[in-house]
């Protein structure tokens, strides 16, 4: 665990240029935003979720998380099948505030191939270092 | 981009910064909805020093003529306001608080994005001296349900202020009992040095910090506009329903209000609410739309944690204008159901 400026980049997982994160376990891929990306969208009030089963393409628009400040966007950081969405999110959007590497994961993607370009911790804290 | 001076202690308290108006001001310090709750249960501050702060002084008539609402029977020590200053078409060149200093001097509180714009307004349109005060002096707003809890009793009426005052330790340039949440308080203009002693003073005493994103939802509640997003010189406070100018007095922009009165108006501004636990934010632009056609426009919105959903307001047609009735917002290609409500949505 290290911390660059403000924000928590953990070691044990990938990211993206889009402020995703992702965490292999054999064929699936769990994602959510970083520490970075929610405290710029600040609180989060609601999320839509991506329906299992779906086939997605890396960077198809997958999911939202809405705050007051935005509706962003989440893409999916590789190409894949959504194989569960964390639906506690659609009562509970404040956990992705309050732990978004744990309990504030978004969905998950069963891996069709193998993932490419996605940054280590280091190349993603040189990103949001600016 | 300006900065607030308040800055240091600010970011000591926790406070996350960004950008409004031109102005790097702190947005929250964690979480609006607690700011925001704050408000409404015990007391919060805000930096308010992005607001354009200006000292006119001249002729009372010049003035009186700028101003859409009567000052003239205003004493020393009174606000008027919100009033504003109008375009020749009526429309708003700034909504504006007025404080009659003497017969001869008055202070008035811009919008920060129309500070500029303002004082060369002023100018061209009266020999009135304008004289900036913005970079002079840092402003905060004290707001509350239980704000007597914590701060000292000040003995102002509502809209009512003070001049050169000491106040909970520090010298004051100018003390009022107001604010823009809908809440009782003191706004406070001071030296920032001096304000910095009295933030820390007030985190101590459990005076929670507030950002902007806080005080925009709490104006929101209050069904308050705010220029730029729901006002601006495409509107008039008729549409606006903003009944910031008296028809009794002249001034500029009073023949068009006038021929607006007896002509009607196209759209009127309303307040929406969404159902309890919808968690979708209808955004600036979206759609009001009802039977398949576009009846409105969101111009403001946001999500109330006091009531538990989103809120905001728009402009609707007049032909539908129906308070009270349930319409959809088009958000993203969703269609949200909000009821058409009046001011305050709380």
């Amino acid at each position: 665990m290290e911390r660059k400026s403000k924000y928590l980049v953990l070691k044990d997982r990938l990211y993206t240029d889009s402020d995703e994160w992702v965490k292999i376990d054999g064929d699936i891929a769990v994602v959510g935003i970083t520490d970075y990306a929610q405290k710029k969208l600040r609180d989060i009030i609601g999320v839509d979720l991506p329906k299992p089963d779906t086939r997605v393409k890396r960077g198809d628009p997958v999911a939202v998380v809405e705050s007051v400040k935005a509706a962003a966007d989440i893409y999916a950081p590789m190409d894949g099948i959504i194989s569960e969405a964390n639906e506690r999110l659609l009562d509970s959007p404040e956990l992705i505030n309050k732990d978004p590497y744990g309990e504030g994961w978004i969905f998950k993607v069963k891996l069709t191939e193998k993932p490419e370009g996605l940054l280590e911790a280091e190349k993603y804290m040189e990103k949001i270092g600016e | 981009m300006f900065s607030t001076k308040l800055r240091n202690v600010e970011e000591e308290l926790g406070g996350d910064f960004g950008e409004f108006a031109g102005w790097s001001m702190p947005m929250s310090y964690g979480s609006y909805l607690e700011e925001h709750l704050a408000v409404r249960n015990w007391a919060a501050f805000f930096d308010l020093s992005h607001m354009g702060r200006l000292m006119i002084r001249g002729k009372k008539a010049e003035f009186d003529y700028l101003v859409a609402k009567r000052t003239e029977d205003a004493n020393a020590g009174k606000m008027v306001g919100p009033t504003a200053f109008l375009t020749e078409r009526g429309t708003f060149v700034d909504d504006v608080m007025v404080y009659v200093v003497d017969g001869s001097s008055w202070l008035v509180v811009t919008n920060a994005v129309n500070r500029e714009k303002v004082i060369n307004w002023i100018r061209r349109n009266s020999g009135l001296e304008v004289e900036d005060l913005t970079f002079d002096y840092a402003m905060i707003a004290v707001q509350g349900r239980k704000v007597w809890d914590f701060m000292e009793k000040v003995e102002l009426q509502p809209l009512n202020f003070v001049l050169g005052k000491e106040y909970m330790g520090i010298k004051t340039f100018l003390l009022s009992r107001s604010g823009w949440t809908g809440e009782d308080g003191v706004e406070v203009w001071a030296k920032p040095e001096e304000i910095e002693h009295l933030l820390r003073f007030l985190k101590e005493r459990g005076v929670r910090p507030a950002g902007l994103i806080a005080r925009d939802s709490l104006r929101q509640e209050m069904g308050f506009v705010l220029y730029g997003e729901d006002i601006d010189e495409n509107t008039t406070p008729i549409e606006a329903r903003y009944w910031v100018f008296s028809m009794e007095k002249e001034f500029l922009g009073r023949e068009a209000l006038k021929e607006q009165l007896r002509s009607g108006v196209n759209k009127l501004r309303i307040g929406i609410k969404l159902k309890k636990g919808e968690r979708t934010i209808p955004r600036r632009d979206s759609k009001i739309m009802l039977e398949g056609q576009q009846v409105g426009v969101i111009t403001s919105s946001t999500y109330s944690p006091y009531l538990n959903r989103p809120i905001g307001m728009g402009y609707m047609n007049t032909s539908h204008f129906l308070l009270g009735y349930s319409v959809d917002v088009e958000v993203r290609g969703k269609r949200l159901e909000a009821k058409l409500s009046d001011f305050p949505l709380v």
